[in-house]
């Protein structure tokens, strides 16, 4: 056995205890904090891209209009039969320009690295465009350029490559979006990593600590059980000690002291007053000898040591009745006389036990007691006609300290008791190997 | 006339002085040897090989009953009396069948072991009264219990003679003698008592006659 009594443990079951649920608890923490804040991320940034993804969409197709527009209303300028209306359209053409500008500035604002280089070229064209449309719409070109074939060629082209850059970014700009799904779904998958890391970390150290529990509460139990064992075995020693020293010495003692007194008493040369007093100590004698030995076989009957469990039975049978009244019979079938004397003991306690409530609690009339060796094993049987009780309202000490003893014989205890049946205790020992019953 | 030789044994040397004490205010008796245990007993038996040995029951290295077992069957012409401090039937019985002739309880008067050492030295038994007493109620308490018919009604007269004359320790012999019959007969009205008694031997016959106040 570990000898670790008195010293301070550090880690004791219950510091143990409270660190472990303590921690337990804390990945559990940690665990819902980890997953409110991924959940307010997710929508704070699937918001974010969103609103980016409509407002560059909408710079975007604002870039598209202008570019269109810019294109129509150059033509309308050109094809203006007033300087006046020329004008205005020209006015109008230089505030589209201004508006896509702007609408180009935004969008490079927010622009991601996969359109960058588009978004470049789609600059350079735009400004190459609005320099070659500034450079036709000179009021001194207009006129001169209002038929020629390289401004139509020039515009078109250009026009065409911007749209084609503008479809290019708004492509990029989808998949930009794909991408932020993407980033999310990462996200996600990073949560969930560390969720089951913690699920499994949680696992664990509960396993641990149920683990770690069980065994000590098992030791505690164990340690429980082989005190309990120790005390009912302590018990006995102790009362067949002080039964012996009772019955051997004290007993003796005054049978000596019985028979000077009486031998003294009956001397014919003592004068008679002397005479009557020596008897009178002799008596006394023998009345402390009855007591005395009484009180030995109340503690443990000599009989179960020097004669065996059958005539100890059949002397405790006895006794009840010549006390109490109620009628006790004995069997006995198939017993060898070299029982154990573990399983003397408990036989002979678990059958007083049971005498004692059926006569003290049952008010029983007859009880039968039977002992059986047979197949290894002692049955005991001890069943009285008495009113019976409900065990489970009766966890009296008599009651546990019969199923304590068997126990530690390594036998079974089956009580059977009901208002109106009476009672029965079955007892069921198995016996030693090298014993047959 | 020669005086009876006693062996006595005890563990407890007070207990074997008063017994001594006792024994020698009868200058008819002579104790011949003091045992601690049941060895020493059986050893000063073999050595004196005395008419009686007068012994407790609980002593150390051979218990008493085993003692008087050894002796019956060894130095069966030493009659064994046991003194004890046990009332119990068991004991009585238990020492019965060891062969023992006489059961006295220690806190009894002395002369009642006096009584018990001239019964056996002569071939009798004896029982202490306190013993007959408690016997015998235990007996009547079975029958009553049991409602068993009481075999003692079974016998006829001189069966019941015979029988009060075996369980006092009488020999065939004797009986024949004193009731002026056949050794054959006698030996037939034993059988027959046996029989009806359902016994098988003559310690349980002792016995059955102390349970039914037939000797004293």
């Amino acid at each position: 056995m570990r000898s670790d009594i008195g010293r301070k443990e550090l880690w004791t079951p219950g510091r143990l205890l409270i660190a472990g649920f303590g921690g337990l608890l804390l990945l559990m923490i940690v665990a819902g904090v980890d997953a409110l804040m991924v959940f307010h991320q997710s929508r704070t940034t699937n918001a974010e891209l969103r609103s980016d993804f409509l407002a560059r969409g909408r710079a975007l197709e604002n870039i598209r209009n202008g570019i269109y527009l810019s294109g129509t209303l150059a033509r309308d300028y050109l094809m203006a039969p007033l300087p006046a209306e020329a004008l205005a359209q020209r006015s109008k053409l230089l505030e589209t320009e201004r508006q896509t500008d702007a609408a180009l500035e935004q969008y490079s604002r927010t622009l991601g690295v996969a359109e960058a280089e588009s978004f470049r070229s789609l600059l350079a064209e735009i400004h190459t465009y609005w320099r070659v449309l500034d450079f036709m719409l000179e009021p001194d070109h207009a006129q001169q350029h209002r038929n020629s074939s390289y401004f139509y060629n020039q515009l078109l082209s250009r026009r065409a490559a911007m749209l084609t850059l503008a479809d290019d970014i708004a492509k990029r700009n989808e998949e930009d979006v794909t991408n932020g799904d993407e980033k999310l779904a990462r996200m996600f998958d990073d949560f969930r990593f560390r969720l089951l890391l913690i699920l499994a970390v949680t696992l664990a150290g509960g396993l641990a600590l149920a683990g770690t529990t069980s065994a000590h509460l098992l030791r505690a139990q164990g340690n429980l059980n082989q005190l309990s064992s120790r005390l009912v075995s302590a018990q006995e020693e102790e009362r067949r000690s002080i039964s012996r020293e009772l019955h051997d010495e004290v007993g003796q003692s005054l049978t000596a002291l019985a028979m000077e007194a009486g031998a003294a008493a009956n001397s014919p040369e003592a004068p008679e007053e002397l005479r009557r007093r020596l008897e009178s100590i002799r008596q006394l004698a023998e009345h402390s000898i009855n007591a005395v030995r009484n009180m030995a076989l109340l503690l443990r009957p000599s009989m179960l040591d020097d004669l065996g469990l059958v005539p100890a039975l059949q002397w405790q049978a006895r006794e009840v009745t010549q006390r109490t009244g109620v009628k006790v019979r004995v069997s006995a079938q198939g017993l060898t006389e070299d029982l154990p004397d573990e399983h003397k003991t408990c036989v002979y306690r678990v059958v007083q036990e049971a005498l004692n409530n059926s006569v003290r609690h049952a008010q029983a009339r007859g009880v039968r007691i039977e002992v059986t060796g047979q197949d290894r094993a002692i049955q005991v049987l001890v069943q009285d006609d008495g009113q019976g009780f409900d065990p489970s309202q009766c966890q009296g000490l008599g009651l546990l300290g019969m199923a304590e003893r068997v126990r530690h014989a390594g036998g079974e205890i089956d009580l059977d008791a009901g208002p109106g049946r009476g009672t029965t205790v079955r007892v069921k020992l198995p016996l030693p190997r090298n014993l047959t019953a | 006339m020669k005086p009876v030789r006693i062996v006595l044994a005890d563990d407890h040397a007070v207990v074997r002085n008063g017994l001594r004490l006792i024994l020698q205010q009868h200058s008819d008796f002579l104790v011949v040897g003091e045992a601690s245990d049941g060895r020493e007993a059986l050893r000063i038996t073999a050595r004196e090989q005395p008419d009686v040995a007068v012994m407790d029951i609980g002593m150390p290295n051979l218990n008493g009953i085993e003692t008087a077992r050894r002796i019956a069957d060894e130095y069966p012409h030493t009659r064994v009396a046991v003194l004890s401090m046990h009332k119990d039937e068991g004991y009585v019985v238990r020492a019965l069948k060891a062969g023992v002739r006489a059961y006295v309880l220690k806190d009894s008067a002395e002369s009642e072991l006096i009584a018990a050492v001239r019964a056996i030295s002569s071939g009798r038994s004896f029982f202490s009264p306190s013993i007959r007493k408690i016997l015998q109620e235990d007996y009547m308490r079975q029958l009553e219990d049991d409602g068993l018919e009481d075999t003692y009604d079974l016998l006829t007269s001189r069966e019941r003679e015979i029988l009060q004359l075996i369980a006092e320790g009488r020999a065939n012999k004797e009986i024949a003698a004193m009731l002026n019959l056949s050794l054959f007969t006698v030996e037939t009205h034993r059988t027959h008592i046996l029989q009806k008694l359902n016994l098988h031997s003559v310690p349980e016959l002792i016995l059955y006659a102390v349970r039914k106040g037939i000797i004293r």
